[in-house]
């Protein structure tokens, strides 16, 4: 291949938290210094930077860097909904890869308004369902997760599995906003959203900022010797299928196929994963679909504890979207954080046994949906 | 306005939908498109199947079955919908999925697979005092 190999050198992010108060240029800032101290490189060998967003007025990309440094580079903005940050890290491989820059930096930013997330759509032929209100944010995770339980027999509490031990697993992560256990009683207790998904299934809005340093392969040699390697990654939207409706966000299934041929690895050869729950029923539609276990069978398999840390295949050991909260444009970044920490063993008492060298990523969200591998 | 002139029934949004009428029975208008046969609701301009731009506009069927559903339990501001109700996506025969209102059922009736049939409503009524009427679909009566 003539491409040349992509690195995550560096990766930064700031506590997230519900209404913190704090200006989104400061956020990224932070983030954006630890991510470069962490690579351990100075912002006059930063090339070209990404800014995902999507809350944030026009120029925000260009406020944040000029925090960092004025070294005039080109800096872009980056929205895809809920998959903003990740999407910039992909755009940065792209271009690495393809010998255009040797190193780039993608900050993730979002102060998020308060209330409910204003609905988008107004644009799109469900403009209608959004006119009446009958697409709240749970709506289509809900109606996916029914059809899942009316296909395959999954219960609700399996869904609530999945939010309990996301919670668990946030208390061992202080960047997480909730900092709380709930038990599957109080998860299947609290106050329905949209059924079958309660209130703590569901991310919390939440401020934050996250930073990723890309460099090439050579490049990076400089700085570490054990780089962890972006071996694969493939973003999309949905696809038409004759006669089906449209519920998914974006093609995961096919996204998880490119990114295995692309990185020549398979699902099994994953040892520590992230995937977008932005409501917890999400974490059991992903790992089916990226071939962690086989369609129909997510709900025992999380269940089961096969999901957990000390699991068959550890998912979302931050918390997830669910527990650490979802500042839109930033989670990507948290998600790349959380697996680069995780490879390089720098992930304390949520550390995943055994040395992992392979982790996955999926984030997805109305803009659409990515899939990346990372190999140590 | 003339004293004499009657309330016009208005669809919520335009080209959606077409309401019933004391001569006509209201329906969902959709696109098929006239080389593949694949049929869409909204209607489109370009088929999302085989690209053509040659779309016929037609009435879909008013029956259809929940292909899945939700209970809202919180409303939207702004939107003309109380919490909690029933919001689903209905499969008509044309294979075609409509997101939709679920009424006349109590909400722990609901069920997927469920025969629906379409009918209108009046969300409320606009500065002139016209109707502005919204769909939605209710069980099957007979």
């Amino acid at each position: 291949m003539a491409e040349k190999e992509v690195v995550i050198l560096g990766v930064g992010i700031t506590r997230f938290g519900r209404v913190t108060g704090r200006n989104p240029v400061e956020m990224a800032r932070e983030a954006g210094l630890m991510a470069l101290k962490d690579a351990g490189v100075d912002f006059r060998d930063i090339q070209a930077g990404f800014c995902a967003h999507v809350n944030q007025p026009m120029g925000t990309g260009a406020d944040c860097f000029a925090e960092l440094g004025m070294t005039g580079i080109p800096v872009t903005n980056v929205e895809v909904a809920c998959a903003s940050q990740s999407r910039g890290v992909m755009l940065a491989g792209d271009m690495i890869a393809a010998g255009i820059y040797d190193m780039a930096l993608v900050i993730g930013v979002e102060k998020m308004p308060r209330g409910m997330v204003p609905l988008g759509g107004e644009l799109s032929d469900m403009s209608y369902a959004f006119l009446m209100g009958l697409m709240p944010f749970p709506g289509t995770y809900a109606m996916t997760a029914q059809r899942h339980m009316h296909t395959y027999g999954t219960k609700p509490e399996h869904f609530g599995r999945a939010a309990e031990k996301s919670h668990r697993n946030s208390r061992l992560n202080p960047n997480a906003t909730y900092q709380q256990v709930y038990t599957l009683e109080e998860i299947m207790s609290s106050r329905m959203i949209a059924d079958p998904i309660t209130m703590y299934m569901c991310s919390a809005n939440a401020d934050g900022a996250t930073a990723t340093v890309v460099c090439s392969r050579e490049k990076a040699k400089k700085y570490t010797t054990r780089p962890v390697l972006l071996v694969g990654w493939a973003g999309g939207t949905p696809i038409y299928e004759k006669g089906e409706p449209m519920l998914a966000e974006g093609p995961t299934e096919l996204l998880g196929k490119k990114v295995y041929e692309m990185s020549g690895l398979g699902p099994k050869d994953v040892d520590v994963a992230q995937v977008h729950d932005a409501f917890s029923p999400g974490e059991i539609f992903a790992i089916e679909e990226l071939g962690f276990c086989p369609k129909g069978e997510g709900g025992p398999f999380v269940w089961g504890g096969n999901t957990e840390i000390n699991g068959k295949i550890p998912v979302n050991t931050d918390g997830g979207l669910v527990s650490c909260g979802h500042p839109i444009g930033a989670t990507g970044g948290r998600m790349i954080a959380e697996l680069s920490w995780q490879l390089r063993g720098m992930a304390g008492p949520r550390q995943v046994s055994g040395n992992p060298k392979v982790a996955l990523l999926h984030n997805q969200g109305l803009g659409g949906t990515n899939v990346m591998i990372f190999k140590m | 306005m003339g004293a004499s002139e009657a309330k016009k029934k208005v669809p919520i949004k335009e080209g959606l939908f077409k309401v019933h009428t004391d001569e006509e029975e209201g329906y969902l208008i959709g696109s098929r498109c006239k080389k593949c046969g694949e049929y869409f609701h909204p209607k489109r301009v370009v088929c999302a199947n085989c690209y053509s731009e040659d779309m016929d506009e037609v009435a879909l069927s008013t029956r259809g079955k929940i292909f899945t559903y939700t209970i809202a339990r919180t409303s939207y501001p702004g939107t003309p919908l109380t919490a909690p109700f029933i919001t689903a996506h209905v499969e008509l025969p044309e294979k075609v999925s409509v997101i939709s209102l679920i009424t006349d059922i109590d909400l722990d009736k609901v069920k997927v697979g469920m025969e629906v049939e379409l009918y209108f409503w009046k969300a409320r009524e606009d500065g002139e005092g016209n109707e502005v009427m919204a769909y939605a679909f209710r069980p099957v009566s007979n």
